[in-house]
């Protein structure tokens, strides 16, 4: 019989005497560097451009901004326009949305994979993308006014509504088809058997689950579509949004306490939004653990319709990107349409430099970021409880600030000489860390789904082996929360790479981003080069997308889990 | 007294977890600490392990009080009900793990873990992974895990309660052989009365925070000290004094002195004598087959009984019959239930 072959390991003696503890000190700095990014990063800058709201021509502080900017009609027009366009996405995206989750969802029908593929496509590209493709659909050249003479006018209210819906349904789609996935099989089968009818059904069963799906993902919309800068910018024409104004205000004017003062109100119907979509989110429920998964059978009077519509959004989502993609190898728009690679050979706007520089910051954005959510998350599974709460607010607080507030905070901030900080201002860091912080909150609630389902069992055996906060962070909670911190790392290399609202102000003439090299290009008149540079973007992503599922794909390979339990 | 846990004390907020508790492990013990869900008996042992910390009370091995000292530095082996396998690791990186931090040199820990699992007769499965494994298979690399450290204390936290019966039953044997052969003085906590019977040398009865009774199983099972025991430790028939007085007085003559509400008479259902009789005071309401032996449903002068045989079909329900009890099978026990004797 086995005796001990070990010598038993020796716990230290005196356990009475306070002695250093190395895990509480580990928890500490896990809890300090994100704690610190967040108030250098995130809290420090917004305290800034709330202070330069407020700070007047002459220095002094007071509200004459905000009285010049609510006298104006400019201002007011903006204002009314963003929240009309919201709304009005809002309606839309939803609409779309709904039918898109449930006929993947809740029907039977054939390629829904090719749907699900389709309908991401708007997220891998920057958003103006979607008006590039639109006037090349549908503009005074576009190829509708070509084959069938039907001009139309596409920059202002119409063509910045399509291209809006269209770059928030993926969104809408993934948050919708959320809730309806959370409803069991076991009740529809209740239903059925207690005779409800399929229409009873949707409206009982369906509906009810879909209500909070439907309130998050309508608020989701609405804080993208009054955020969003890359559409208005280029299909916006006489439009203007709060997000132009902005824009407007700084980079036209060189007014940034103008431009803070109207960021803080574009702050305001953000956070507000946000807020209860917090609240919409905490009230949907979980699913129970021993949900089985719905899984409709064929009814044609359902499913042909609904894969009627979903092909045909489906068609409106792929030919906008389609377009831009085959634009981008025309030799001259609408006039010679041969197809030639001329337009790839881009040299204007610094070529393909700020592709290659995009790439690695957003690189680096997404290891550093990845690092620190999970840091934190471990942090605050050892945090006092009085921390827990007040950290998770502040970590999920950046995603109601719009991308072109941060940034504005950014160079309010980085480019004054006042603080050290200065060291930052024009280098790529700096860009990777407005982006981290930017989609901070998304990262970290990500980290933390995958954190709640750790069972606190597998820590404490790991413990009672032995272990001590570093090895079990390293060796249990890592490689259990692997899948999501690869999801966080492409997600946030994703949109580092398309991103523009937050990067547009702290590009220089000697760094700049693709995004706002596609604008440039486009505001010089080179749609067509425009479309390359997109192209090429989208390229890197797409790679990005596929490296995620076969990393995914080989850890869920790897550990058996994908086929037991 | 190899482990003692002197006077804990836990609050979760107004609900009290553990009040002043004082238990002890001898060398090489099996202890089972059993009790109804919310006893405290799970509070009990996280303490012991060092997971969750007590507002007053120490914990001491040996003499050398352990209540500063974080669960990782105590060297105890721990299992959970739910199997808790690291799932990134395989089986052979699971059972290796505590010595692999321990520095142990690779190929001593290739060999204990070989020794392991040959112990746990699953010489066959080092490289799978926990998903691809059985509940059964799951819970017995759990064990190895927790053994492989030699650790100085087992604890088990009702480690069978998520497993088939007939899983179950093996498992409990071959914990209790493991534990026997390698002599680790061991904690389990369970709710099973049945598992707790099988498997200690020694149970601690608990309810609401506090220990009710400690002994070995014979004692809490056939000299139940209280009404909770009695109730909790498989089945008994309760009945009053003053019923007894007036049905059967025989049976007085073991019960200690007291008021009538102090005390109440346990006789098991496997000691009533049946004997068929036309004229007799007693009526069979219900039979239930239980496989090996029946279980009948009285009515009787004593209220409803509940007796065992192994008789052949003696009875049929409508069937009247007269009863017999043997003075030393009635126990008295404290009625704690009705607060007048506790």
């Amino acid at each position: 019989m086995t005796q001990a072959t070990l010598p038993r390991p020796i716990p230290s003696r005196g356990a009475k005497s306070a002695r250093f503890d190395g895990d509480k000190a580990l928890a500490l700095i896990c809890v300090g560097v994100p704690l610190l990014g967040l108030v250098l990063f995130f809290l420090y800058p917004m305290a800034i451009v709330f202070l330069r709201s407020i700070t007047t021509a002459d220095g002094a502080y007071g509200l004459s901004n905000y009285a010049e900017v609510l006298g104006s009609s400019g201002f007011w027009r903006a204002t009314r326009h963003s929240m009309v366009m919201g709304g009005a996405t809002t309606l839309l995206s939803v609409t779309l949305g709904f039918i898109i989750a449930h006929g993947l969802y809740r029907c039977a029908f054939r390629g829904k994979r090719l749907i699900r593929a389709v309908i991401i496509l708007p997220l891998l590209a920057p958003s103006l993308v979607q008006a590039l493709g639109l006037i090349f659909l549908l503009g005074r050249n576009g190829l509708v006014n070509q084959i069938f003479g039907i001009e139309m006018e596409i920059y202002g209210f119409w063509g910045l509504l399509i291209a809006n819906t269209l770059y928030a349904l993926p969104q809408a789609v993934m948050i919708i088809g959320a809730a309806l996935v959370l409803l069991d099989a076991r009740t529809y089968e209740a239903a059925e058997v207690m005779g409800a009818s399929p229409l009873l059904q949707f409206r009982d069963l369906t509906l009810p689950a879909a209500r909070f799906g439907i309130l998050n993902a309508a608020f989701v919309v609405f804080i993208i579509t009054i955020t969003d800068f890359g559409n208005a910018a280029v299909i916006g024409g006489d439009y203007s949004v709060l997000a132009t104004e902005i824009y407007a205000q700084v980079i036209g004017q060189r007014n940034f306490n103008m431009g803070a003062v109207v960021g803080i109100m574009l702050l305001l119907p953000t956070v507000a939004a946000y807020a209860i979509e917090r609240r919409a989110m905490r009230l949907q429920g979980r699913q129970p653990a021993n949900a089985q998964r719905f899984v409709p059978s064929f009814a044609p009077l359902r499913d042909l319709p609904m894969a009627g519509l979903s092909l045909l959004i489906c068609l409106a989502v792929l030919s906008v990107i389609a377009i831009v993609f085959y634009a981008s190898f025309v030799r001259l728009w609408p006039y010679n349409m041969s197809l030639t690679l001329k337009h790839y050979n881009i040299t204007l706007a610094g070529g393909y430099s700020s592709l290659w520089v995009t790439t690695w910051i957003s690189l680096a954005a997404a290891a550093g970021g990845t690092f620190l959510v999970f840091l934190l998350a471990v942090g605050l599974r050892r945090a006092p409880a009085i921390l827990v709460q007040p950290l998770q607010v502040l970590a999920a607080m950046p995603a109601a600030v719009p991308g072109m507030v941060l940034g504005l905070a950014y160079i309010l901030t980085f480019n004054s000489t006042a603080t050290p900080l200065y060291l930052l201002y024009g280098t790529a860091a700096l860009i990777g860390i407005v982006n981290f912080y930017h989609y901070h909150t998304q990262a970290f609630l990500t980290v933390m789904t995958g954190f709640r389902q750790l069972p606190e069992a597998l820590e404490e055996a790991a413990s009672s082996l032995g272990a001590g906060l570093g090895r079990v962070a390293v060796n249990i909670i890592a490689p259990f929360v692997a899948p999501m911190l690869i999801s966080v790392f492409f997600f946030l290399f994703m949109r580092s790479m398309v991103t523009l609202s937050a990067v547009v102000f702290l590009t220089t003439p000697d760094l700049s981003v693709a995004a706002v090299t596609i604008m440039r290009l486009d505001d010089a008149g080179l749609t067509s080069q425009a479309a390359a540079f997109s192209c090429a973007v989208m390229a890197v992503v797409v790679a990005a997308l596929f490296g995620m599922k076969a990393v995914l794909a080989y850890l869920g390979h790897r550990t058996g889990s994908g086929s037991v339990g | 007294m190899y482990l003692s846990v002197e006077n804990a004390t836990k609050t979760f907020g107004k609900f009290t977890a553990l009040d002043d508790v004082s238990i002890s492990i001898e060398k090489g013990e099996f202890v089972c600490l059993l009790g109804p869900s919310g006893c405290g008996k799970t509070t009990l042992l996280r303490i012991i392990a060092g997971l969750t910390e007590t507002d007053a009370g120490t914990v001491s091995v040996e003499g050398e009080t352990l209540s500063n000292l974080p669960a990782r530095k105590r060297g105890f082996g721990i299992v959970f009900q739910s199997y808790s396998l690291f799932p990134n690791m395989t089986v052979a990186e699971n059972i290796g793990y505590g010595l692999k931090i321990r520095g142990a040199p690779g190929d001593r820990i290739a060999a204990r873990v070989r020794e392991l699992l040959d112990l746990i007769k699953m010489p066959t499965l080092a490289d799978k992974f926990p998903a691809q494994l059985s509940g059964g298979q799951q819970q017995r690399i759990a064990l190895a895990r927790a053994i492989a450290v030699d650790p100085r204390v087992l604890l088990l936290d009702e480690p069978l309660s998520a497993l088939d019966a007939k899983v179950r039953a093996d498992l409990r044997g071959e914990i209790r052989h493991l534990q026997r052969s390698l002599g680790i003085p061991t904690l389990m906590v369970t709710h099973d009365q049945e598992e707790a019977l099988a498997l200690a040398d020694k149970i601690i009865c608990m309810n609401h925070g506090t220990v009710v009774q400690a002994g070995p199983p014979e004692d809490l099972y056939h000299r139940p000290a209280t009404r909770f025991v009695a109730d909790f430790m498989g089945t008994s028939n309760l009945i009053e004094t003053d019923v007894i007085r007036r049905v059967q007085p025989r049976l007085l003559q073991t019960r200690p002195n007291g008021a009538d509400a102090e005390y109440i008479a346990c006789i098991r259902p496997e000691h009533i004598d049946l004997t068929p009789d036309a004229e007799g005071p007693a009526t069979v309401r219900d039979i239930s087959f239980l496989g090996n032996l029946k279980r009948l449903d009285l009515d009787s002068p004593l209220g409803p009984l509940q007796v065992e045989t192994h008789g052949v079909d003696m009875f049929s329900p409508g069937d009247r019959l007269s009863l017999a009890i043997a003075p030393d099978h009635c126990v008295w026990v404290r009625d704690d239930l009705t607060g007048a004797g506790a």
